[in-house]
């Protein structure tokens, strides 16, 4: 077994609904949710899709969904789901050991960090973190040199603390099962060759929390003889590190949607894992995206939250089925 | 130049040499012992820094010591798989006021690292396991970080736990804010020149404020420590912006040289110590030869107040007050001087009048001899006609009357020459006071010229006249001026018996007039010149030896001056200037 080889999450959430469902659902209460992430959007994202309405929306900001008592499946439990948007991840950490939010996002280094038996929800992994050259950036050797030279085993085992799979593919190995087939392995050597005389560039983040692998990557850059400077303003970089999320459990349409979000041509659509491959490689051809790590998306609970898991495989939100122990006023 | 001036002059040279000599020995000592004492300074506090160097090298060596000995880092030691310690030592460095911080494996793998925390599982690999970190000390490390390489002043300490062990590289960076911390007296500063570049850099030489200023000027000192791999001193920049280097080479763990101190200190002080020095001695230079100039000119005054004196004496002297004086006031060479000088006045008062005697005595007896002769010569025919009277009447008594009517013609003739005689002598003796005004000078000579026209051609002479049209008037008297020239003319026509040519020619000089009447006569001698306006001088056999000397009289008294050029022979010319 690898050094760095990933846990058992999935065995991890089983576990934890066995604990949750030991206990009698109430209703009523407000649940807080607290993101990483602020869309400033003038309509809010679906978070929640499934029992509850939304009442309140400032984008960026937060979000109030309302229960619906009218739901297909019955009224939830929770009166109220409130969403505080724009919240690092060490803060949102915090607000989970004060008892300030119910549910929040785990970053690797706060995952690390949980107390024992703290309840985390994980889904499989659905984000797709990859390095994106500009449509300009047209020095193929260069970004071939870069793909070479990252070290994913690394950045998973290290700074993702082995959260995720390694990945050279674009769609993880539970969705398309051939993800295998893209190589992650790096050729320092080869690298060199490829970016002889390459001129430095800027490899832009703007989320803080990816920003450490960001620099592990200019480091293994460096290695290659590549000089790249890590930017906080992405838009003007030569290549940027995003991440990526797998919007359908069809690889075909997950492909297809990871295409459009890059910009890339919509990839030809098959009915077998053939034609996935052979539109994925053809994607990755030319290496202007570079796949590095598939993660999952995982969230902190309060003891308070009980029901199933409120998060799918897929990373949607269900939280129709959860109720708070202690009911808040 | 005076006497007194050069005197004077020669004291003032003596005295500002002089002074500017002390000025100069003051300043150069002063600078000496100054230079001296920044030197001591310098080393003491080139020392102090030293001092100041090694306590924050033993201060990190401390704080690595103290990191490596807490309970979480043997923890990390103990621990197979330490990935989960990426993140661990930054803020471990930053709770221990480090600026570097590495934790690093035994198999010299980065565990962590606050400066560079994307370096984890790279390899340390100077990190030597045989070494004892523990007892090594601070050292300076050339630290290589993200975007750039760094001076950092370090220590190692080894985290053990039986056979596991972890190193703990902490450090302070050698930058601008180390730099800043350090405590220096005013007019110090300290420069650093971290020697992260093959070649020279300017950016690398930094202080206390960032870069430092004038980088190239350094880069001499700087390389020559590198290459020498001692200690320097240079004097960089000049007045008052001039520093004093002393260079300290930092070498590092393989003894290389990694940096070099550059410890500073400002000649502002010197300079400003000097320039007062200066001012100061410049005004009491100023004062002092201003008092030796005072003092000079009394001296001068009083030693050349005698020598003045006999100069003017001796001007007096030569003016004709012949008995002039001095106080003799001292006995040294100036009184011995002034003695002798009186002495000489004295001596030369006597000789005149015994000279004025003998010539007093001499002009009566040419005077007496003169008038022997003159009056000799009708004295004679007077007793020759009285004798003639008396022997008529006694012999012949009937002729008698026509003696005696004869005898008294010559008598009356004789006696109207001995009249001529004694006029002439009185005329001689009551010369009158030139009435001046301007006279047409040739007018005069040649009215003067007119009247002798009978004369001359009668002698066979030939008059010319050579008159400069520049000439127009002369101030004299006219009746005196007339008597000058008919005298030179009537000399002229006597002195050509054998006829010849009489010249009389006048030129314009420069404010004055000279007057040339030249004959083509037998000339003059030597000593007939030297005598010739001697009164009652004569070289005819005819006269009273008194025309020339009335002549030279009238032109002295009209301020001029006469004067004769002659040959034996070759003619005479007689030379007026007025």
């Amino acid at each position: 077994m690898s050094k760095y080889a990933a846990p058992n999450i999935a065995l991890l959430a089983i576990l934890a609904a066995g604990a949750f469902a030991a206990t009698r659902p109430q209703y009523g209460g407000i649940l807080r949710v607290e993101l990483r992430q602020n869309p400033e959007t003038p309509d809010p994202p679906p978070f929640l899709t499934h029992g509850f309405s939304i009442t309140r929306w400032e984008a960026g900001r937060r979000a109030v969904y309302e229960a619906d008592e009218n739901a297909a499946g019955g009224r939830p439990f929770l009166d109220t789901v409130e969403i505080v948007m724009g919240r690092p991840l060490r803060d949102q950490s915090n607000d989970l050991e004060l008892g300030r939010a119910d549910v929040v996002e785990l970053g690797p280094a706060e995952f690390r960090r949980q107390p024992a038996g703290r309840h985390v929800w994980t889904s499989s992994p659905v984000r797709v973190l990859a390095l994106v050259f500009q449509a300009r950036f047209d020095d193929a050797r260069v970004r071939e040199a870069l793909a070479l030279a990252v070290d994913r085993t690394a950045i998973h085992a290290v700074l993702l603390q082995r959260q995720g799979e390694i990945s050279g593919a674009l769609l993880p190995q539970w969705l398309s099962g051939y993800a295998f087939l893209f190589s992650t392995a790096t050729d320092l050597g080869r690298a060199r060759q490829l970016a002889a005389g390459a001129r430095p560039i800027s490899l832009g983040v703007t989320d803080a929390a990816t920003r450490p692998i960001a620099e592990r990557i200019a480091l293994n850059a460096r290695d290659a003889g590549l000089r790249v400077t890590v930017a906080p303003q992405p838009d003007n970089a030569d290549v940027r590190l995003v991440e990526l999320r797998i919007a359908s459990a069809e690889p075909a349409r997950a492909l297809a949607a990871l295409a459009a979000s890059l910009g890339f041509p919509e990839p030809a659509r098959g009915d077998s894992p053939e034609p996935w491959h052979t539109a994925e490689r053809a994607l990755l051809d030319g290496f202007r995206v570079i796949p590095l790590i598939h993660l999952p998306d995982v969230y902190g609970v309060a003891p308070a939250v009980k029901g199933a898991p409120g998060v799918t495989p897929l990373g949607e939100w269900r939280f129709e089925n959860l109720w708070l122990e202690v009911a808040r006023p | 130049m005076m006497f007194r001036t050069r005197l004077l002059l020669i004291f003032t040279v003596t005295i500002v040499a002089a002074v500017g000599m002390v000025e100069v020995l003051v300043l150069a000592s002063t600078r000496e012992a100054f230079e001296r004492s920044q030197t001591q300074r310098a080393d003491v506090l080139t020392r102090q820094f030293r001092q100041e160097f090694e306590r924050r090298g033993q201060e990190t060596v401390r704080t690595v010591t103290a990191i490596a000995a807490l309970d979480a880092v043997h923890k990390i030691a103990l621990q197979p798989d330490s990935v989960e310690y990426y993140d661990y030592a930054a803020p471990l460095a930053k709770s221990h006021a480090l600026d570097l911080l590495e934790l690093v494996s035994g198999d010299a793998t980065i565990v962590s690292s606050a400066e560079w925390p994307a370096r984890f599982g790279y390899k340390e690999d100077w990190l030597t396991p045989g070494a004892d970190w523990n007892r090594r000390g601070a050292f300076l490390r050339r630290q290589e970080l993200d975007q750039r390489v760094t001076l950092s002043l370090g220590a190692v300490s080894i985290a053990a736990e039986g056979d596991h062990k972890l190193y703990v590289v902490g450090g302070q960076e050698l930058d601008r804010d180390f730099l800043a911390t350090l405590v220096l007296p005013e007019g110090m500063r300290v420069l650093l020149y971290r020697n992260l570049e093959a070649q020279f850099s300017a950016a690398d030489l930094i202080g206390a404020t960032g870069p430092a200023a004038h980088a190239e000027q350094l880069r001499p000192l700087i390389e020559r420590v590198q290459k020498q791999r001692r200690e320097a001193t240079a004097t960089i920049g000049s007045g008052a912006e001039a520093e004093t280097f002393q260079a300290v080479p930092l070498p590092g763990l393989d003894n290389s040289i990694l940096g070099v101190l550059l410890i500073a200190s400002s000649r502002r002080e010197l300079v400003r110590f000097e320039n007062s020095l200066l001012g100061t001695g410049i005004a009491v230079a100023g004062a002092g030869i201003l008092v030796g100039m005072i003092l000079s000119w009394w001296a001068t005054a009083r030693i050349t107040r005698p020598v003045r004196r006999l100069a003017e004496s001796a001007g007096r002297v030569a003016s004709g007050e012949w008995n002039a004086t001095v106080e003799v006031s001292s006995a040294d060479e100036i009184g011995q001087l002034a003695r002798a000088f009186n002495r000489m006045t004295g001596e030369l008062v006597s000789q005149r009048e015994r000279l004025v005697q003998a010539e007093r005595v001499a002009a009566w007896r040419e005077l007496a001899r003169r008038l022997a002769h003159e009056l000799k010569n009708p004295l004679f025919p007077l007793q020759i006609t009285v004798e003639n009277m008396q022997r008529a009447r006694d012999g012949y008594p009937e002729q008698f009357d026509e003696v005696f009517r004869e005898g008294t013609t010559t008598l009356l003739a004789e006696l109207t020459h001995l009249k001529q005689i004694v006029g002439r002598f009185s005329d001689f003796a009551k010369m009158p006071t030139p009435e001046i005004q301007a006279l047409d000078f040739h007018a005069l000579i040649t009215d003067a010229l007119k009247l002798f026209e009978g004369q001359l051609a009668q002698a066979h002479v030939r008059a010319v006249t050579e008159l400069d049209p520049r000439v127009r008037t002369v101030n004299a008297d006219p009746e005196q001026m007339t008597r000058v020239l008919r005298n030179l003319i009537l000399n002229a026509i006597d002195a050509m018996p054998e006829g010849g040519t009489l010249t009389v020619r006048t030129t314009a000089l420069d404010g004055r007039t000279r007057l040339e009447i030249t004959d083509t006569g037998q000339g003059l001698t030597p000593e007939e010149c030297e005598r010739l306006f001697t009164p009652y001088y004569t070289t005819k056999t005819h006269g009273t030896g008194l025309g020339l000397a009335i002549v030279q009289s009238v032109v002295s008294d009209h301020g001029g001056r006469i004067s004769v050029e002659s040959e034996k022979g070759k003619g005479a010319t007689f030379r007026i200037e007025l």
